[in-house]
């Protein structure tokens, strides 16, 4: 067999598994096949050499978030008051013609809700926050986030003048992630939301805090 | 009836601490593989999956499809296993080891042996060749897992693999 560094088309594609036309290998010259299969072998080794990770490692998760447990609710409003780096996304236009967005906050009692949004009643450590997104293009759109478990379907935003879409929700004091679903299925950030943070998934979460009367970081 | 992840995430942040552990165990055992094959260190892949749970469950209201829980942690793991790996490889000189185990490379190698020579030849692999490999050889999954897990192309991860493999057989050229 001729030496090479290597592995050929026809190897990569045995080793990928596509076994079609002419059986498995076939078409492989005998070295190389040789050469392939003892890498497969080795894989194989590997794997049966690998053992579970034992349960007390469970343990030692649960110790160390029972005592980060508070650290859902209470993180928000430590996030909210102490120093941090806050990350300014340069401006950015979605490309779904969302061309720009309002956050604002109505603090209970203080600056009445657009009579005609509906608005779920607010408790005590409730603030309203007012979303828009400029969608023209949009069949619907909603707002998704950590308030309402991500549900694309329970926040409908209402069309107004110019494809401007808005809802106003009682959000609880604490930092929340969101995000809008245009069309059902399209995910967009808000444009000018101050603070994103990665979503896991390649994309990016706005973030708005909400503090008591209203203050707000967004 | 075992809940599904989303039911399981959503139950963690209404506050119910406890029922993390399902998602501990289930992913525990789905990924402890995985991430030993890719920090190439049993202790060292356990830290790096106890860190990435940690990580996760302060992160948990970020994540936006509870349902894909697994593949939302899998990211995170994979980049605790990427630090771990760099942590090694600050502590150990790769030229002190022989890769391709020289004479010893022959039809008689033990299974042991064999695992050896490819552990070796895998810590040369960059991070995302090695996690690639990992994913298709050693843990024998399809590319389309692999990309719901990785978020990558499977075009792409094909070329991974393959770079991969043509480094491997570089590397282990006296099993020839």
């Amino acid at each position: 067999m001729m030496e090479r560094d290597s592995f050929s088309r026809a190897a990569q594609r045995y080793l990928d598994g596509e076994r079609f036309g002419g059986g498995e290998g076939a078409e492989l010259e005998p070295g190389e096949r040789a050469v392939a299969d003892r890498l497969l072998a080795e894989a194989r080794a590997y794997h049966a050499r690998l053992s579970p990770l034992p349960s007390v490692l469970d343990d030692a998760v649960m110790e160390a978030v029972r005592r980060r447990a508070p650290a859902h609710r209470a993180g928000p409003y430590q996030w909210l008051v102490a120093p941090q780096t806050v990350r300014v996304r340069p401006f950015w236009i979605p490309v779904l013609a969302a061309a720009a967005l309002a956050v604002w906050l109505a603090p209970r009692r203080a600056v009445p809700v657009p009579a005609a949004t509906p608005v779920a009643a607010a408790t005590p450590d409730t603030v309203f926050v007012h979303f828009e997104l400029a969608a023209p293009q949009a069949r619907s759109v909603a707002v998704a986030g950590s308030f309402n478990g991500w549900r694309t379907d329970a926040l409908a935003m209402t069309r107004g003048a110019g494809g401007v879409w808005s809802v106003t929700v009682p959000l609880a004091v604490g930092e929340h992630h969101y995000d809008f679903v245009v069309d059902g299925s399209h995910w967009v950030p808000d444009p000018t939301a101050h603070v994103q943070v990665d979503d896991g998934f390649g994309g990016r979460n706005s973030v708005i805090v909400v503090g008591p009367k209203g203050l707000v970081r967004s | 009836m075992t809940p599904s992840d989303g039911a399981v995430v959503r139950r963690v942040l209404a506050g119910d601490v406890e029922a993390y552990r399902l998602l501990v165990e289930r992913y525990r055992l789905e990924f402890a593989r995985y991430a030993q094959a890719a920090v190439g260190d049993r202790d060292a892949a356990q830290d790096a999956m106890q860190e990435a749970f940690i990580r996760a469950y302060d992160a948990l209201a970020t994540c936006r499809e509870p349902d894909r829980f697994g593949a939302w942690f899998f990211r995170i793991l994979t980049n605790q296993c990427r630090n771990a790996v760099a942590r090694r490889r600050s502590r150990v000189s790769l030229d002190d080891v022989d890769p391709a185990g020289g004479d010893r490379a022959d039809a008689s190698l033990e299974r042991g042996e064999l695992a050896e020579a490819l552990d070796a030849a895998l810590a040369r692999l960059t991070p995302e060749q090695r996690e690639a490999f990992v994913m298709k050889h050693v843990e024998g999954r399809s590319y389309e897992e692999m990309a719901e897990l990785l978020g990558v192309g499977v075009d792409a991860l094909k070329m991974r693999v393959h770079r991969a493999r043509d480094a491997m057989r570089t590397m282990m050229g006296a099993l020839r």
